[in-house]
């Protein structure tokens, strides 16, 4: 595709569906790409929601309903046979 | 004839001394002449201040100041982000449809099983909304006041800091300014000095007549003395001469005279009283 803007440079949310297989592979997939890109997550997040003069509850609260959510998803096959109705 | 951005020379004369310059990504990389050879004729202290640095923009830098607020959260776990990008196609009420649409339909396939714990869930968070809804503002007042603290202190040093910097200018300026009023000193100094010359040239002078008083004092004592000797010396010799001149029979003849006349005298008065 000729874009004005080669593909490796766009965010995501810019990037074309059709683009998007080429986009994901032109990612940086060495041990230090992916340490930079959990580094930079956290300080995205850190950044806005954390570091600022009046930060309020969603902060934390997000990173905890999202840690709740990952164990829920971790302990489903065991709740699975808790469920109250077999079929639904 | 720099074939670089003008502005800027710090950072390739940084490169071509040995240090990297951090603010610029890559502030190491080559391709730009140093620009402190350009005129040897100068010396490295000229040179230090005409060269102008970090003019240019860096691309790190100026760190962005600390945001007052948070980004935007609903209901303290949806960021408003959400929101914004589903508004185009439902409109307002879209997300709280499709998070009301998601918790029925988790209930009932039973992704979501209701068990114990979900009433102690249910319990756990009705009692975390409670709390952060009553104490939420004052905790935060809190921890305002403490940040505030702790900025006031630095505020403090930095303050301090540029206190201690302006009063070091203000020195500095008068100290110049004094530069200015020397010649008062000089003048003090230059009336002292000529003072000094006065007096020794008085003193001098006034030696020098008494000296040459000295000299004639004793020329005239001299001619006095002489004058003196020679008064004596005449008188002396006419008594000496006037007392040889009186021969014996002369004497005779003087001492009977007076003997007449005391005897005479004598007789003229005896009725005074004689006390």
């Amino acid at each position: 595709m000729a874009s004005p803007v080669p593909v490796k440079e766009k965010k995501l949310m810019e990037v074309k569906l059709g683009e998007l297989p080429g986009w994901i592979l032109m990612r940086d997939f060495t041990p230090k790409g992916i340490a930079g890109a959990f580094q930079r997550g956290y300080y995205r997040y850190y950044n806005k929601y954390i570091n600022v003069k009046k930060g309020g509850v969603a902060g934390i609260s997000m990173v905890l309903a999202a840690y709740v959510l990952f164990n829920y998803c971790r302990s489903y096959k065991e709740l699975k046979h808790e469920r109250l109705r077999k079929y639904h | 004839s720099d074939g670089a951005p003008g502005p800027g020379h710090w950072d390739a004369d940084a490169a071509a001394g040995g240090l990297v310059d951090l603010a610029v990504p890559g502030g190491a990389f080559s391709g730009r002449r140093a620009p402190c050879l350009k005129n040897p004729v100068l010396g490295p202290g000229v040179l230090q201040a005409i060269r102008i640095f970090h003019t240019r923009q860096p691309s790190l830098a100026p760190i962005p100041c600390v945001p007052e607020y948070g980004g935007k959260v609903c209901l303290g776990l949806i960021p408003k982000e959400f929101f914004q990008f589903l508004y185009p196609k439902t409109g307002v009420r879209g997300p709280y449809v499709l998070g009301t649409g998601l918790i029925l339909y988790s209930l009932s396939k039973e992704i979501y099983v209701i068990t114990a714990e979900t009433f102690s869930a249910i319990s756990t968070i009705g009692l975390l909304i409670y709390v952060v809804k009553k104490y939420g503002a004052s905790i935060g007042e809190f921890a305002d006041k403490l940040s505030e603290q702790k900025i006031a202190q630095l505020e403090e040093v930095k303050q301090a800091s540029i206190q201690q910097i302006q009063d070091a200018i203000d020195t500095e300026k008068s100290q110049q300014a004094l530069v200015q009023k020397r010649h008062y000193l000089f003048d003090v100094q230059r009336n002292n000095i000529a003072m000094a010359l006065e007096l020794t040239y008085r003193e001098r002078l006034h030696r020098v007549y008494r000296e040459v008083k000295n000299r004639l004092d004793y020329h005239i004592s001299v001619q006095n003395m002489m004058r003196r000797k020679e008064q004596e010396h005449m008188i002396n010799w006419v008594e000496k001469h006037v007392v040889q001149s009186i021969s014996a029979q002369q004497e005779k003849e003087t001492i009977a005279k007076c003997i007449a006349g005391l005897k005479l005298l004598a007789k003229k008065a005896p009725s005074q009283p004689v006390l």
